[in-house]
């Protein structure tokens, strides 16, 4: 009655890619064909052949972890490469614009710190070749009690070798990449954010540290109140790299108090806020992404 | 976990999403094409690398895996070109694979698997492009719209392809010693 059945459609008819009334035409021809139903047969062990051979293949097991960080890390170099690329119109939109980022990329933002603490580096080189300006003594960064309680600045008298040492395993031409593009796009940062008086205050906040502080601020605060919900490996390289941040901030700050007539200490120092910032930004979206299953 | 700041979207999925859902599938399509697990990771990494920058342009849900397995084999035969196959390499990465402890097996389980799967690779390596790819896909469990789209194929010729491929793969297989 019906035609006999050729090989698409009965392949068709195995791999359940037949519609609805085609499915049931051929299901009667084959209870009434016997050539087809031999050729059904036939074709139904091979598939059976095929799938046991390449079965093997597709069943071996896939590393999924290694291949989560390796992925992670590429798309975060990535990033760090397009955003000092990108035109910083102000601070707060760059802000909001860091908030639209997703998974964790830790691993870069090592490589950020590290040209901060090359930036320390630096400024405290340039610093000892500069005249010998008289201390007034109170050098020591100061987190005003108008500023946020969470700021962890530490010891300004960083030795640059120790910031050397801690530095995690990157490779330095990318490094060099980022530190030559991400420059220029700080300074212009920094030119926009200080409105209006002088850095002269030697006691007080630079201008344009206080809404690094307070960003800083809110960010900690979010990132605390979930750090449960972090993964443990994320949450250890999270805290390696907040202690390179936080020195290179302390170094960068104790030299931008020293010298605030040169405006690249202030320069340097809010690169190293801003590191802090993309670091917290990373780590507040990340939580959410390491709670996710694999 | 619910979710609503940091998610890139591709179609209704994000990027961590598209990954945790297709990374298998394009690591194994990678592998069977590279045969080389170390290399598999480095297509896999080149294919979410390419996802991730073209975000906006990639189709939605239905078809991400069939746009991301295109990519894969695009990288993968890219990859292969030059590249000298060898079990070595793989027993190599499999061995750190096991030091490292993200792959736990028994030797010797392990030795009459990749038996096996060396000997799968060689009856597929017979059949013809494009039916070898349709196999490929269609043992990943896609569909014929899917398998089309990835290859670039006509959806109504995907049956007749797979077929052919099958009885192809078939006759070798059974040449080769494979039917034990």
């Amino acid at each position: 009655m019906t035609r006999c059945l050729d090989e698409a459609m009965l392949q068709s008819y195995f791999d359940g890619e037949l519609s609805g009334e085609m499915m049931e035409r051929a299901t009667l021809h084959l209870a009434s064909c016997s050539t087809c139903a031999a050729a059904a047969r036939e074709m139904e062990e091979e598939i059976q052949l095929l799938t046991t051979a390449l079965g093997a293949e597709f069943e071996a097991s896939v590393p999924t972890e290694q291949l989560r960080q390796r992925i992670d890390a590429a798309v975060l170099d990535q990033r760090v490469g397009a955003a000092s690329s990108r035109e910083r119109a102000g601070f707060g939109a760059f802000v909001s614009s860091l908030l639209s980022f997703g998974t964790q990329r830790t691993l870069g933002y090592a490589s950020l710190a590290m040209v901060v603490a090359f930036a320390a580096i630096f400024g405290l080189v340039k610093l000892r070749t500069t005249t010998e300006q008289p201390q007034p003594g109170n050098q020591v960064a100061v987190v005003p009690s108008s500023g946020p309680p969470s700021t962890p600045v530490v010891s300004p008298e960083i030795n640059p070798v120790q910031v050397k040492s801690s530095e995690p395993q990157k490779n330095r031409d990318n490094i060099d990449r980022v530190y030559r593009s991400a420059r220029p796009v700080a300074v212009k940062a920094t030119v926009k954010a200080n409105t209006g008086a002088p850095a002269s205050e030697p006691v007080k906040l630079i201008p344009g540290e206080r809404a690094y502080l307070q960003t800083i601020a809110r960010l900690d605060s979010t990132i605390k109140a979930n750090k449960k919900a972090m993964r443990p490996s994320l949450q250890v390289e999270y805290e390696r790299n907040l202690a390179v941040v936080d020195r290179a901030i302390a170094a960068t700050r104790s030299a931008a108090k020293k010298n605030p007539n040169d405006p690249d200490t202030a320069d340097f120092m809010f690169a190293a806020y801003q590191s802090k910032v993309d670091l917290l930004n990373t780590i507040a979206d990340a939580r959410f992404g390491g709670g996710r299953s694999h | 976990m619910p979710n609503d700041i940091g998610t890139e979207a591709v179609g209704p999925l994000s990027f961590d999403e598209a990954f945790t859902l297709h990374h298998r599938a394009v690591f194994r399509t990678a592998r069977a094409v590279v045969r080389d697990s170390a290399l598999a990771e480095d297509v896999t990494q080149e294919v979410f690398l390419r996802l991730y920058r073209n975000l906006n342009a990639t189709p939605g849900e239905d078809l991400l895996r069939a746009w991301l397995l295109r990519v894969t084999l695009n990288v993968a035969r890219n990859t292969v070109r030059g590249q000298n196959r060898s079990m070595v390499r793989d027993n190599e990465y499999h061995k750190s694979s096991v030091d490292n402890g993200f792959a736990v097996e028994a030797p010797e389980d392990d030795y009459e698997r990749r038996v096996a799967i060396e000997e799968a690779r060689r009856a597929l390596d017979k059949v013809k492009e494009p039916m070898r790819s349709c196999l490929l896909l269609k043992q990943q469990g896609l569909s014929y719209r899917e398998i089309a789209n990835t290859l670039s194929l006509k959806e109504t010729n995907i049956g007749s392809l797979v077929a052919r491929g099958r009885k192809e793969f078939a006759r070798v297989y059974g040449k080769i010693g494979g039917k034990r």
